[in-house]
């Protein structure tokens, strides 16, 4: 009979079951998700350039569990508060205590598990679906990505069904220890803690305090390496929550207690509403900044690899475009670029030897990227000078000539390509113009330039480095699997790099999907609570215009504070990347731009659902 | 006399479309209340006594027909003129209080003006002399779930009277209140009536409150069925109010 009323009334409250079964589902859909790359070691071994990325997913699913145990507890939470006014007047009528308790843990374990079957089903499918969309966008091969991965599934499984058998049993209890008139009254109940004083004060503290050490340990990555890892996750979590949990409550409660700015227009409804929302809101607004920094971090992380291929592949390249023996075409196509410097160079090749002209050398001495320490010094440029007196110079040990400066040797090896890929065992002079024009060969140049945007011309590079091969086979027989270009280092670190780019955008859209559906589950649990108060304000005589511009401030600033937070966390974050990426913050105001713009559009969104429900109809 | 601070003229409201089964909740109801009164409108349930205050309040439009309140015709405003016009001239109390319970009693009172522009330091003076004057300084930081029904309803009536609106509305303000609470309710009405000039219309079913009230409408199927003025004390007007009730019952049961 019990079970035939609840569901008759769940019938009746089925859009807010709709809102809570879309919640659940999406959470397990993400959590799926990024299971399915944790666990897939093979392909993440193959497919990162960061040595220790399996234990990095761990330390992510470790983050993602307890942002996730966070949410699926409130989530829950909220079918107690939609059920308990009508369990009460089921006791009221005689239902005993014990059925209704068993009632509430049935519901919450059924739901549970429905959304546990729709969400891997949906999980699936996304992954699957991002994971193309992705691979595709950016030519990755992506072998050994499964949509479907097994033990992925299992994990899921088992997590959310131990995480629903809890949370049934804790609204279980919640019930049991309720009186009959705790729960007929309790939507009577305001939500407005007071929050003692030293308690806050602590809180914040403490918050304070566990984020500046994860940022130190985020900053120091590289020295700290796995402990960092795992210092960062273990301070910056619990540490965005107590800030939401002690400061934020706080605040609004100090603009509150400013009186000329409370008692304005609506601003005592619009705080009000925030007060009352804040201290209920503040575990999912923890969750929301948490997967914000995620999301946007692995988003930042993903797309600095992605600029980082440039700037990795000029590290031992003074130059862009190197081409020996341009054709007509080539040279015609090359018109249209855009030089910042262009060379050109003589040299003749005979069967034994290269010979370079001293007198084209002094005239364009080349750059050269100078060998550091570390990674900043690595990308040292450094001019050669005209300081060639000799007039033979050669790269063989022998008496008769002097051998080639270092510094010079690297010019012809690296910039102008003279090198072992091309020539063979050849060996290489600079000789004086008398001399290069003694040599019986014919002479030869090579091109050598900086252009605006490399990446540009890669089309181009390309075909030029197939001539190259072709040249080498003609030089020395065989071909070469490298032929040393700046272009050939490009593609090879681009390839590198595109599981690495692939993850960070697989898992930033996971991530971001799932905070998405995080704050709309929040805001619409609790519209119809509203709706009541908006039509009062509309009987006393509160223009339409002033509600929605009172829902537009409100939730700007339930929008504001993770979107705050979440940001900090990503702009800090991204250092972390410092000893592995050159430049970790190249172009990082796309990431965020485009964060900014979606979740501005996402607001407005929000905003506007939260009107058509919450507002009177005229 | 006074001017009239309310005036309905041919009021009609009728419901559904034209296609459809009309329902005539109000069938040309006329009548004038004037500044300083306290009137009270009865009649059985579904008689149109709801719909009568909603047009008058200005929450419902009339299908047609003239509302006047404070001088203004309200019939043919637009939704914002009618929102500024709620939140100036009239001042609401409900059955179920419509506090809002995310704020504190003083704020719930203090909202009026705050929506008028009135800066803070004005604000409070005024509050804490309206709650004075229905007893309930002691309760103004208190959130309305702490206090009793009949502190939420004063609660109520301060926030209607706190911008000195021209009339006060009151739908069924006993309504939810035991009769101790009732009664001392129907007394503050009846002495912010008498002492401070504020004009009421009140809408009950309940004899006993109504007879704190000077002149009593009752409505029959959306018509004005009668009219009755307080001409003794209490007690014999209590009495005339249940003999009309009891006509009206048993012409309904006819």
């Amino acid at each position: 009979m019990l079970v035939k009323l609840l569901s008759g009334s769940m019938k009746k409250m089925w859009k807010d079951y709709l809102v809570l079964l879309f919640g659940l589902t999406i959470s397990i859909a993400i959590f799926y998700m990024f299971e399915t790359l944790a666990q897939n070691q093979a392909f993440l071994e193959a497919n990162a350039l960061i040595a220790s990325i399996v234990f990095v997913f761990h330390v992510g699913t470790f983050i993602l569990a307890l942002v996730t145990i966070f949410y699926i507890f409130y989530a829950t939470s909220f079918i107690l508060s939609l059920r308990q006014k009508e369990l009460g007047m089921y006791m009221t009528l005689g239902a005993k205590k014990g059925k209704v308790t068993q009632m509430m843990f049935l519901e919450t374990l059924v739901i549970g598990i429905v959304s546990l079957i729709i969400g891997l089903v949906f999980g699936v499918g996304l992954s699957e679906g991002i994971g193309r969309l992705l691979m595709a966008r950016l030519d990755f091969s992506g072998e050994g990505f499964h949509s479907l991965y097994p033990s992925s599934l299992v994990t899921t499984v088992l997590f959310y069904f131990v995480l629903f058998l809890l949370t049934a049993i804790v609204n279980a209890i919640r019930v049991s220890r309720k009186s009959v008139l705790e729960l007929l009254h309790a939507d009577q109940k305001t939500d407005t803690k007071t929050i003692k004083g030293w308690k806050t004060f602590l809180g914040t503290l403490f918050a304070i305090v566990l984020i500046t050490v994860g940022y130190v340990a985020m900053i120091n990555m590289g020295n700290l390496a796995q402990l960092g890892v795992i210092i960062a996750a273990a301070t910056v979590t619990p540490g965005t929550y107590f800030f939401f949990m002690a400061m934020l409550p706080f605040l609004i409660k100090r603009i509150k207690a400013i009186r000329s700015i409370n008692e304005k227009g609506l601003n005592s409804f619009t705080y009000a509403q925030l007060d009352f929302r804040v201290s209920q809101l503040t575990k999912v607004l923890g969750t929301v900044a948490m997967l914000i920094a995620l999301g946007l971090g692995a988003m930042t992380a993903g797309l600095s690899f992605y600029h980082n291929t440039e700037i990795q592949s000029s590290m031992m390249h003074g130059y862009d475009i190197k081409v020996h023996q341009p054709t007509e075409d080539e040279l015609a196509e090359m018109e249209n670029w855009k030089f910042e410097e262009r060379n050109l160079y003589s040299y003749r090749v005979t069967e034994d030897s290269v010979y370079f002209s001293k007198h084209d050398l002094q005239a364009n001495p080349p750059v050269i990227k100078e060998l550091g320490g570390n990674l900043e010094e690595l990308s040292k440029e450094v001019r050669l000078t005209d300081d060639l007196t000799a007039p033979v110079y050669t790269d063989e040990e022998t008496d008769n000539a002097e051998s080639i400066p270092e510094q010079w040797q690297t010019a012809l090896r690296t910039e102008l390509m003279a090198n072992f890929y091309l020539f063979g065992d050849r060996t290489l002079y600079i000789l004086d113009q008398e001399k290069f024009e003694e040599i019986n060969a014919s002479t030869q140049t090579v091109l050598i330039g900086k252009v605006d945007n490399f990446a540009d011309y890669t089309d181009t590079l390309a075909k030029i480095d197939e001539r190259h091969h072709q040249l080498a086979i003609d030089y020395t027989g065989e071909d070469p699997t490298t032929i040393g270009s700046k272009y050939e280092n490009y593609t090879t670190i681009k390839s590198l790099a595109n599981g690495t780019i692939f993850m960070g955008l697989f898992l930033g859209v996971a991530f971001l999907m799932m905070m998405a559906s995080v704050l709309m589950f929040k805001l619409l649990s609790s519209a119809t609570a509203d709706i009541e108060r908006y039509q009062m304000l509309r009987k006393i005589g509160v223009r339409q215009a002033k509600l929605k511009k009172s829902i537009y401030k409100e939730l700007f600033l339930v929008f504001l504070f993770p979107g705050l937070i979440g940001l900090v966390h990503v702009l800090i974050g991204m250092e972390m990347f410092s000893f592995i990426l050159i430049e970790p913050y190249t172009k990082i105001w796309i990431p965020i731009s485009l964060f900014l713009v979606i979740y501005g559009l996402y607001y407005w969104l929000t905003v506007k659902m939260y009107q058509r429900i919450v507002l009177p109809k005229d | 006399m006074t001017k009239p601070v309310v005036n309905v003229t041919n009021a009609q409201k009728v419901f559904g479309k034209k296609s459809e089964n009309q329902f005539k909740a109000l069938d040309n109801v006329s009548f004038a209340i004037e500044e300083g009164e306290f009137v009270g409108i009865m009649g059985p349930s579904g008689a149109g006594k709801t719909t009568l205050l909603n047009v008058v309040s200005t929450l419902d439009k009339a299908t047609s027909g003239k509302i006047e309140i404070a001088g203004q015709d309200i019939t043919d405003m637009k939704q914002n003129e009618l929102a500024d016009f709620r939140s100036e001239q009239l001042g609401f109390i409900f059955q179920d209080f419509n506090l809002l319970e995310n704020l504190t009693v003083y704020e719930n009172i203090a909202l009026p003006l705050s929506l008028q522009g009135f800066s803070s330091r004005k604000i409070k003076p005024l509050v804490i002399q309206v709650a004075e004057k229905l007893g309930i300084k002691s309760v103004l930081q208190k959130y309305p779930v702490t206090i009793s029904g009949g502190q939420k309803q004063r609660a109520a009536a301060a926030r209607a009277l706190v911008h000195e609106p021209a009339i006060i509305l009151a739908d069924e303000p006993t309504g939810a209140l035991d009769s101790k609470n009732a009664h001392s309710l129907m007394k503050t009405m009846e002495h912010l009536n008498q002492f401070h000039d504020v004009s009421i219309m009140l809408v009950t079913h309940d004899p006993l409150s109504a007879s704190y009230c000077e002149r009593i409408l009752f409505i029959q199927d959306g018509n004005l069925y009668k009219e009755i003025k307080k001409t003794g004390d209490q007690q014999h007007f209590h009495q005339q109010i249940l003999n009309v009730l009891a006509e009206l019952t048993s012409i309904q049961s006819l």
